[in-house]
């Protein structure tokens, strides 16, 4: 047997399809919200803050350190579920120490380039250093012999000059570049600088006593009075600029030797 | 008909069974050494940091857990190395580094704990699968140990170099935690 499928017709659909033809056919009056002036939607929009830049949320959606985002109140601090997942929030840092600072970063760039030309340099002038130390024994006329040695000593000039101006360079690298933090040095850094009250002056006063020296040694006469140090004073700021540069190298470890 | 008082009573006792087994919980990370080791041919580093913090919420048998420390917290011994550092990592611009993981409540006391890390540094989110931290569990303390094997290219960080020479690519960071609930 068969039954035959009719159709029922259900009255509370029937009444809830009137119904909606009714509002679809009625007509439209703005509603309540959308009736607010201009202006008053223009200062909302005013009072939120920025939306975070592309540059600072390489993270994505997650991101908890986009500083815009965290000022955005969320449904779960007006309402706290102990069993919500934790968010850096709860952790109770100090703004100090989770927000963005682009400028400080920028600092830091300009202030590591600085001084890896500052390293860089540093190494490169210890050629020209090795070679006036080397040339230096080539330098004094030799009384003895009667040798002059004007061609030596010219040869040691030349070192000479490089290696001040190449200290120049190397110093203004590391004076010009931003001071990124107050702290107070640790490290080798510490005694690196230290060392500077050492070499700096000497890398003055070598060219002073060696221009002095030189014009002695032109007018055959044996150096003497304060141009007589220029030697001790070369070799005393070459060991500290050759101590500062392994100071910010210690402590060394070669393997499993450590220096 | 005789079973459906029984099913109705079994359906009832157990969301109650349950829930005493995994009650909802928070912990709060107490005390934590994190400590960071950078290789050169020439220089083996040690940058640690007491600074983090911590936190884990369990709900239904599932535990969430944060834990997060400021870049520059990292102390090396050098404050010119621990700076280029921070250049490096571009620590000014993301100065937290977080992590997050996940737990069955029902492993919280287990001597290893194999965790999926979720790690943001840098301005970019590494995931490390089963990494292994060994527990102890004393009264309410629970002292956590292990390693994260992370690498410079996974945060896309350019390897800083020491006389023209780069650091080793794998920075390992040593944990150990102590954890108690709150």
């Amino acid at each position: 047997m068969h039954r035959q499928l009719r159709p029922r017709t259900d009255p509370v659909s029937f009444a809830l399809s009137a119904i909606g033809v009714v509002a679809l056919l009625s007509p439209s009056v703005p509603l309540r919200a959308q009736a607010v002036p201009v202006t008053t939607a223009t200062a909302s929009l005013i009072a939120l803050p920025d939306a975070p830049l592309p540059t600072m949320s390489q993270t994505g959606e997650r991101s908890q350190q986009s500083q815009p985002r965290q000022t955005l109140p969320k449904p779960t601090d007006q309402n706290p579920q102990p069993s919500a997942p934790p968010s850096m929030s709860d952790l109770g840092f100090p703004d100090s120490q989770t927000k963005p600072d682009p400028d400080l970063q920028a600092r830091l760039d300009r202030h590591t380039r600085m001084l890896r030309i500052h390293q860089r340099l540093g190494l490169i002038t210890l050629a020209p250093l090795a070679g006036a130390c080397i040339t230096s024994a080539f330098a004094p006329p030799n009384f003895k012999k009667g040798e002059d040695n004007a061609t030596g000593r010219n040869i040691h000039v030349a070192f000479g000059a490089a290696s001040v101006t190449m200290y120049a360079f190397t110093a203004s690298y590391a004076i010009r570049a931003p001071k990124v933090s107050e702290a107070p040095d640790r490290g080798g850094i510490k005694l690196h600088k230290y060392l500077i009250y050492v070499h700096a002056p000497g890398m003055i006063l070598t060219p002073i006593l060696g221009a002095m020296a030189y014009d002695q040694a032109n007018n055959g006469e044996k150096v003497h009075g304060a141009a007589s140090a220029h030697a001790a004073v070369a070799w005393t700021t070459v060991a500290a600029y050759s101590a500062a540069i392994v100071a910010v190298t210690w402590p060394i470890h070669v393997g499993s030797l450590k220096f | 008909m005789n079973g459906t008082p029984l099913l109705a009573l079994l359906l009832l006792a157990f969301p109650a069974v349950a829930q005493t087994a995994s009650p909802d919980q928070s912990w709060i990370l107490d005390q934590s050494t994190l400590t960071y080791h950078m290789s050169h041919p020439i220089h083996e580093v040690d940058g640690v940091s007491r600074a983090a913090r911590g936190k884990g919420t369990c709900h239904a048998g599932e535990c969430d857990f944060l834990v997060a420390v400021p870049v520059k917290s990292f102390d090396s011994g050098d404050s010119n190395r621990d700076l280029h550092m921070i250049q490096t990592t571009r620590g000014a611009e993301f100065p937290v580094v977080s992590v997050r993981f996940h737990l069955p409540q029902s492993s919280l006391t287990a001597t290893t704990l194999d965790c999926d890390l979720e790690v943001q540094f840098a301005g970019n989110t590494a995931h490390y699968s089963h990494v292994t931290f060994h527990q102890v569990v004393e009264g309410t303390s629970h002292h956590i140990t292990g390693t994260v094997p992370s690498t410079l290219t996974d945060f896309r960080i350019q390897p800083p170099t020491f006389l023209t020479v780069p650091i080793k690519n794998e920075i390992p960071v040593r944990v150990d935690m102590t954890w108690h609930p709150s």
